[in-house]
């Protein structure tokens, strides 16, 4: 702590002294509202919604949405040092652009946390007055999915600001990111599970984007529809072959944030700050 | 092992850009206990300089060392040295106290500090408000106050009075004199030699990355050689009288009066009456130092 103890610190109070960390939380809620609040009217529609938990899986769809706003912020909050040239104060008084490096990570780790926590909060009270009745039906599933939910946003927080630093440009950084999340992947993953090469196919659940989806879709997807059919239900929720389990998605989630971390820690240590 | 000197030495320094080369085999020395003019034209390689210096920017070969050590391996940099840079930034939304506030977590120096820097900058009074709506000399301050916060052996200036006004300047002048009397180093660039002349005890001059001059500023001012300009309708004849008489270092000026080097004005008429030329205007030229400054600056070019 000692080490890194002042650098965090100091991020806490660059976290809070500027709005992006709550600009970005409105949209979050606002989904978590609007998803959960159709998502259990929904349930209620199809008659038979008091023995399926529809919860857990508004909740889970909620944190596959919100996710990249923890990755967002990350990227915007660590670029943002190089667009506004904070960096050099940031560097010569932190004693090492390492610890620099580790606050940016850990503070978009917790703002993902954050996040998350907020999504699931304002996603079941949304669902339980949608609903109606105040029943929460699958509460194992649903606290499941909640903890892998925030595991998963904190590594999208990690892994953006990993990108943010390693690029250093705020608006190239955002738009990489985002391109890759919202279209890159999906165009990869289509390609990877159409090439008819079965090996391709089943790699498509390692990519990062689906990796989070997939670890998110697992609690639910046993709620819903029974450990036989699980993991077709997480095939095509999250769009891949062959998911892993939970655990399995997040470590390869985690592997895509250490890969990032290391690769910006290499870049930023040697690269000239002019 | 950190010496605790406060002095900075760089040795054979050289940063190639790609095929350019911002600064080549440079050495200097900046003592403790005086403010250090660090002068060349823009371009020189002074901020790239000041960079590698504070390890913002890595050399391609040579090294440079603050109290023996380089930047990288000081205990705790940012008390060591505090450093006013030309592209350094504040995020406009944050305001200057928040901006000091971050600096201070990092340095681990204790809050109250932060309101001893405002203080001694002139910003308490505007401190709460967003620094987008500062004016540029204003940020100066703030970045001054910043590089003060860790209470700093050694000071470490990139055209500080950029953006300053008149009585600003004429503050930091002063503000540094005071602080290098406390026995601390203060090394402070400029691109204006006018600027730096009167606050400054050593002088550092570069052109095109390399050193063209290092010393006490009296020693450039006497090393300064004064010339005499002729205004003459027979140059030509002039020129060689005096070649004839052993007076050598002589220019023809864009006027088409002779700048004439190492003799006084007596000697110039005396040699032309002797040689039978009409003279008419004999001029001393002062020792300028801005002149000096460029003169040293196009030998370095040549």
């Amino acid at each position: 702590m000692s080490v890194v103890g002042p650098a965090l610190r100091a991020e806490w109070r660059r976290v809070v002294s500027t709005r992006l960390w709550w600009a970005l939380l409105i949209p979050v809620v606002a989904l978590a509202v609007l998803v959960n609040l159709f998502g259990s009217l929904l349930g209620e529609g199809l008659g038979d919604a008091g023995d399926l938990p529809v919860l857990p899986a508004s909740i889970a769809f909620t944190l596959t949405l919100t996710a990249v706003f923890a990755a967002v912020y990350g990227t915007v909050a660590a670029a943002g040092e190089f667009r506004h040239r904070t960096v050099t104060t940031a560097y010569l008084t932190a004693g090492g652009r390492g610890r620099v490096l580790v606050g940016k990570l850990v503070a978009g780790g917790c703002v993902g946390v954050l996040y998350a926590v907020v999504a699931v909060t304002t996603g079941v009270v949304a669902g339980v007055l949608g609903q109606g009745a105040g029943r929460v039906p699958g509460t194992g599933a649903l606290v499941g999915v909640a903890v892998v939910g925030v595991a998963v946003a904190a590594l999208w927080g990690v892994l953006g600001a990993a990108v943010g630093v390693l690029l250093a440009n705020q608006v190239g950084a955002l738009v990489v990111l985002l391109v890759y999340l919202q279209v890159g992947e999906l165009v990869l993953a289509a390609v990877m599970n159409n090439s008819g090469s079965a090996a391709l196919a089943r790699l498509t659940p390692y990519l990062p984007g689906n990796a989070g989806d997939v670890a998110i879709y697992d609690f639910p997807a046993r709620a819903l529809a029974g450990p036989d059919l699980a993991d077709q239900v997480v095939e095509q929720l999250a769009g891949v072959t062959a998911p892993p389990p939970w655990w399995g998605a997040l470590s390869v989630l985690a592997g895509w944030a250490a890969l990032a971390a290391v690769l910006a820690w290499t870049v930023a240590d040697r690269r000239d700050v002019t | 092992m950190d010496d605790g000197s406060g002095r900075i030495t760089v040795h054979d320094l050289t940063k190639q850009f790609g095929s350019v080369s911002a600064v080549a085999g440079l050495d200097l020395t900046v003592e403790p206990g005086g403010v250090t003019g660090f002068l060349g034209p823009n371009g020189s390689g002074k901020t790239t300089t000041l960079r590698m210096i504070l390890g913002l920017v890595t050399p391609t070969s040579g090294e440079a060392r603050i109290n023996g050590m380089r930047y990288a391996e000081l205990d705790a940099p940012g008390r060591v040295v505090g450093a006013v840079l030309e592209a350094q930034g504040f995020h406009p939304a944050r305001s200057g106290r928040a901006h000091l506030r971050v600096a201070a977590a990092a340095l681990g120096v204790p809050d109250r500090r932060v309101d001893e820097v405002l203080g001694l900058v002139g910003l308490a009074d505007p401190a709460g408000r967003a620094v987008g709506g500062w004016s540029l000399g204003m940020k100066q301050r703030l970045a001054l106050a910043t590089a003060l916060l860790g209470d700093p052996r050694v000071l470490v200036l990139d055209e500080p009075a950029n953006g300053l006004d008149p009585e600003g300047i004429a503050w930091l002048r002063e503000f540094l004199r005071g602080f290098a009397r406390q026995g601390r180093t203060v090394l402070v660039s400029s691109h204006l030699l006018a600027e730096v002349e009167q606050g400054v005890d050593h002088l550092v001059v570069i052109d095109a990355g390399r050193c063209v001059y290092q010393g006490r500023l009296e020693r450039l001012r006497g090393t300064g050689q004064a010339r005499v300009l002729v205004r003459c309708p027979d140059p030509l004849r002039l020129a060689q009288a005096l070649a004839a008489a052993g007076v050598v270092e002589i220019d023809t000026l864009h006027d088409g009066r002779l700048g004439v080097a190492g003799v006084d004005a007596a000697r110039v008429g005396d040699v032309a009456l002797a040689a039978g030329v009409a003279v008419h205007g004999l001029v001393e030229e002062r020792v300028d130092l801005e002149q000096m400054f460029l003169q040293l600056v196009s030998e370095g070019r040549r």
